[in-house]
């Protein structure tokens, strides 16, 4: 097929073609750029807890008066919670994982906060805390009963002579050693030492420690007249039997109210959330403009094949097939469609570089606009398609007649 | 002439109903997705107290851990934490400069013996100062706030939220009346109206996008009752902190304040007397950073606190990308279609139609085609939000911000009908050019 004719025709039309090919270039640029930004945000996502999140709900409980026993209160909550049936472990706890809900601290290598440092959250448990957390020990051992602290009402410091500690916290404060036994200082230079390593799962979040930096600390909170309880059931379970608790928990001691009790699938629901609205956003965005672009295309050809009734009908007449009127708009559409990607690719990189210098994204990945070419090619085909069609039933009869 | 113009782009649209809906379409799409992305841009970029932002103030000063690899904020190691110590808080309270100054903290709060509420109502209560109301404009149903003196006794008296109220009194004029706070009878001097500032920019310690707190004690009834802030506390220090008296005189920020200085004479001797603080401070051997004093004002605060998050921001710019391309269609789609109409064009220049009527006559339909992508955008943008507003509330941070606001829908009036007459110059301007012979002589 002789290219001449073509591209003859296209600059009969030169004004809406740049227009097509502007639409383009812009889709292909929002395209590859949306499409990344969304994988990463799945990935993130996707990332690990570590966490059986599913089977899991966390209570907090409030004291309704200042001389509340947080401390009775929360042993009759647990083995309450204990005795459940469906409920596999279940232990008090001073942070909610998944949630802004705790404390967090450094940990110091010497005293006076000297020799490196590492900032984790704090979550103090008793001995079924990692039963309760799913956490799986890699090496050292858990707390003993007789080793867990429980805090009176006003006691407000969380001193302890020994944690277990999640791999990224042992690993942030022994790089490249064994953490185990070690002894590491709180702000105030009490030794502390590390008896356990666990593998990790996400603590605290949003309140500057890494996820993954946790420190299990041996101790019962109910210093503030609150408490968390953390409680993991049997599979598929923990929606109905958080139900269950929330109702006899409810009722069965006047001097404190549940303050909040939800899963922790909800908690990590909520975490994603911005990720995932953002993603949807994104998604519904991008594909509107591919949308629009698609009508672009398809609003162009038509305008072109309706136009050039009489010429077609001219190419027919002179032996032009069917096929080959459909290959003389499907080309000059490519032609179009191909200025618009090459203006696309330079837009989307430019974009590209703009978002990771602005908001401190990664680069573009080279493959996601490959990708983004070889569909905006696809698509601009497909819209110019049907009109294209349509030139060809044009019959060769109408280069005899006058409009 | 005008009527006659109007009438023709009626039948013009009619001879191609497909292309007009197209065009239609496109410019609705533009505007609604201009509108959702707008109206979250602004909820969340928005100064909830714009008319006071030259003259309140959040009060911060650095006494924080002199040690350089545990600056607070790790990613701003420069910036002052967000909150004062108490013994810092309660000098800088008391400073004699004129003009308001309120400190602040949030206690947890048990709401009892009132007739609405059988069993206690969980209240996180914002203690704080007597001026905190008139201050930040808070608006009041009934009564109002507490006096100066009730501050320093303190005395048992609460406000209550429009909510709590609502829960408790059933909306009622409650004013007088007393509630069991965390066990102590206090007495209802004021109730609120609705007041949502989003975000709640004076306290974004924890999140800047809850509610303003249920219930509001004087700031001393924490110390008092020896109640450990619930809200965001930070320690720092060597030294132990087993009690409540030891909290209060540690280095342990959890304490917010503002001042509200109308002169700039007020503010320079605010940031003068922090700075004389300062010095004498580090004298004493306390404030052992670098004097970091700072006087910030409520759009900076916003600023430097990271409210507007990315993520809007780049939508806003997807936004406008989007609104262009639709533009774009749009001059295609007309040029394409005025093109086709052009013989009728050459015919009435040939009957003597001139350019500018010509041109007149093709923005006219460009004009009747905006409106009625504006008119379509509009109710595309309010079903937008809605599943916006679906999406958010569903988790995340913003739950109430995605209302249709009245700003929101003179700018997307004002939108439609500047970018769709833009796109539709060019078009009618060619068609205004074409030369009639060349037309006319074709057929």
């Amino acid at each position: 097929m002789n290219i001449r004719p073509v591209v003859s025709a296209l600059l009969r039309n030169r004004v809406g073609a740049i227009l097509v090919a502007l639409e383009v270039a812009i889709a292909l640029a929002v395209l590859v750029n949306a499409a990344f930004i969304v994988g990463q945000r799945i990935a993130k996502i996707a990332e690990p807890t570590g966490l059986d999140q599913q089977d899991m709900f966390a209570i907090a409980m409030a004291g309704t008066t200042t001389d509340f026993d947080a401390q009775s209160s929360a042993r009759d909550d647990i083995a309450y919670l204990r005795s459940m049936h469906g409920v596999v472990s279940a232990a008090p706890a001073g942070t909610i994982p998944l949630t802004g809900d705790g404390s967090n601290g450094e940990l110091y290598l010497e005293p006076d906060q000297r020799g490196g440092s590492a900032v984790g959250s704090w979550l103090a448990t008793d001995e079924q805390g990692l039963r309760t957390l799913g956490a799986t020990l890699i090496a050292g051992r858990n707390f003993r009963a007789s080793e867990i602290r429980h805090l009176a009402r006003g006691d407000i410091d969380q001193a302890v002579p020994e944690v277990i500690v999640t791999q990224s916290m042992a690993h942030a404060l022994f790089p490249g050693r064994n953490a185990l036994g070690q002894v590491v200082y709180d702000r105030q230079n009490r030794p502390i030492t590390i008896i356990g390593i666990v593998r990790d799962f996400v603590g605290q979040v949003g309140f500057g420690s890494p996820p993954y930096n946790v420190v299990i600390l041996p101790q019962v909170p109910g210093a503030y007249g609150s408490y968390f309880c953390l409680v993991r059931t049997e599979p598929g379970r923990a929606e109905a039997i958080l139900h269950l608790a929330e109702r006899h928990l409810a009722a069965s001691n006047a001097t404190r109210v549940i303050f909040f009790a939800h899963t922790l699938d909800y908690y990590k629901a909520q975490l994603d959330s911005d990720d995932r609205n953002m993603a949807i956003f994104l998604v519904v965005v991008t594909a509107l403009i591919l949308a629009i672009t698609c009508l672009g295309i398809f609003g162009l050809t038509t305008f072109n094949v309706s136009t050039r009734t009489k010429q077609i009908g001219t190419m027919r007449a002179v032996g032009a097939r069917k096929r080959d009127v459909v290959s003389h708009f499907l080309l000059e559409n490519a032609i179009i469609v191909g200025l618009g990607v090459l203006i696309g690719c330079t837009l989307a990189l430019g974009v590209g570089y703009w978002l990771s210098m602005e908001y401190g994204l990664p680069r573009l990945d080279l493959y996601f606009l490959a990708i983004g070419v070889l569909i905006l090619a696809v698509i601009g085909q497909l819209a110019a398609w049907q009109p294209a069609r349509r030139a060809a039933s044009v019959p060769p009869s109408v280069a005899t007649r006058t409009v | 002439m005008l009527g006659y113009y109007f009438r023709l782009a009626i039948n013009s649209f009619r001879r191609t109903p497909g292309l007009t809906l197209l065009m239609v379409g496109a410019i609705a799409l533009g505007i609604s997705t201009c509108i959702v992305t707008l109206t979250v841009y602004h909820a969340m970029s928005g100064n909830p107290i714009w008319w006071k932002n030259n003259v309140l103030y959040a009060v911060t000063m650095d006494a924080w851990d002199p040690s350089p690899a545990d600056p607070y904020y790790s990613d701003h190691p420069e910036r002052a934490p967000a909150q004062l110590s108490y013994r810092d808080a309660m000098y800088l309270y008391q400073s004699p400069i004129p003009g308001r100054k309120v400190i602040m903290t949030v206690l947890f709060g048990m709401l009892s013996g009132a007739p609405g509420e059988s069993v206690p109502m969980q209240a996180q209560t914002q203690a704080t100062t007597h001026d905190f109301f008139s201050m930040f404009d808070v608006p009041f149903e009934y009564g109002g706030s507490w006096d100066a003196a009730a501050d320093n006794g303190p005395a048992p008296v609460i406000v209550l939220s429009k909510k709590t109220n609502d829960r408790l009194f059933g909306g009622a004029d409650s004013v007088g009346q007393t509630v069991l706070w965390n066990g102590h009878r206090f007495r209802i001097v004021g109730v609120l109206d609705d007041w949502r500032p989003l975000p709640r920019f004076y306290d974004m310690t924890t999140s800047a996008w809850n509610d303003p707190q249920p219930v509001y004690v004087p700031f001393q009834w924490g110390p008092m009752l020896q109640a450990m802030p619930a809200g965001n506390s930070s320690c720092w220090g060597a030294k132990p902190v087993k009690t409540y008296q030891e909290f209060i005189g540690s280095e342990c920020i959890w304490i917010e304040m503002w001042a509200e200085l109308p002169t700039a004479q007020a503010r320079a001797r605010m940031q003068a007397y922090m700075n004389s603080y300062w010095a004498s401070q580090h004298r004493a051997g306390r404030f052992m950073r670098p004097i970091n004093n700072h006087l910030t004002k409520v759009s900076d605060w916003l600023r430097i606190n990271g409210v507007v998050s990315s993520d809007s921001r780049i939508l806003l710019r997807l936004a406008f990308a989007f609104l262009t391309v639709c533009l774009i269609n749009t001059i295609g789609i007309l040029l394409a279609k005025f093109l086709r109409a052009a013989p009728t064009a050459g015919l009435r220049r040939a009957l003597g139609a001139s350019r500018k009527q010509i041109f007149l006559q093709h923005l006219a339909e460009v004009a009747t085609l905006s409106v009625a992508g504006a008119t379509l955008g509009l109710a595309l943008g309010a079903a937008g939000l809605t599943a916006v507003h679906a999406l958010y509330a569903s988790g995340g941070a913003y739950g109430e911000l995605a209302h249709f606001d009245p700003l929101g829908i003179v700018w997307a009036l004002a939108l439609a009908a500047i970018s769709t007459l833009a796109a539709g110059l060019y078009p009618a301007w060619t068609v205004g050019r074409l030369p009639p012979s060349l037309y006319l002589k074709s057929r």
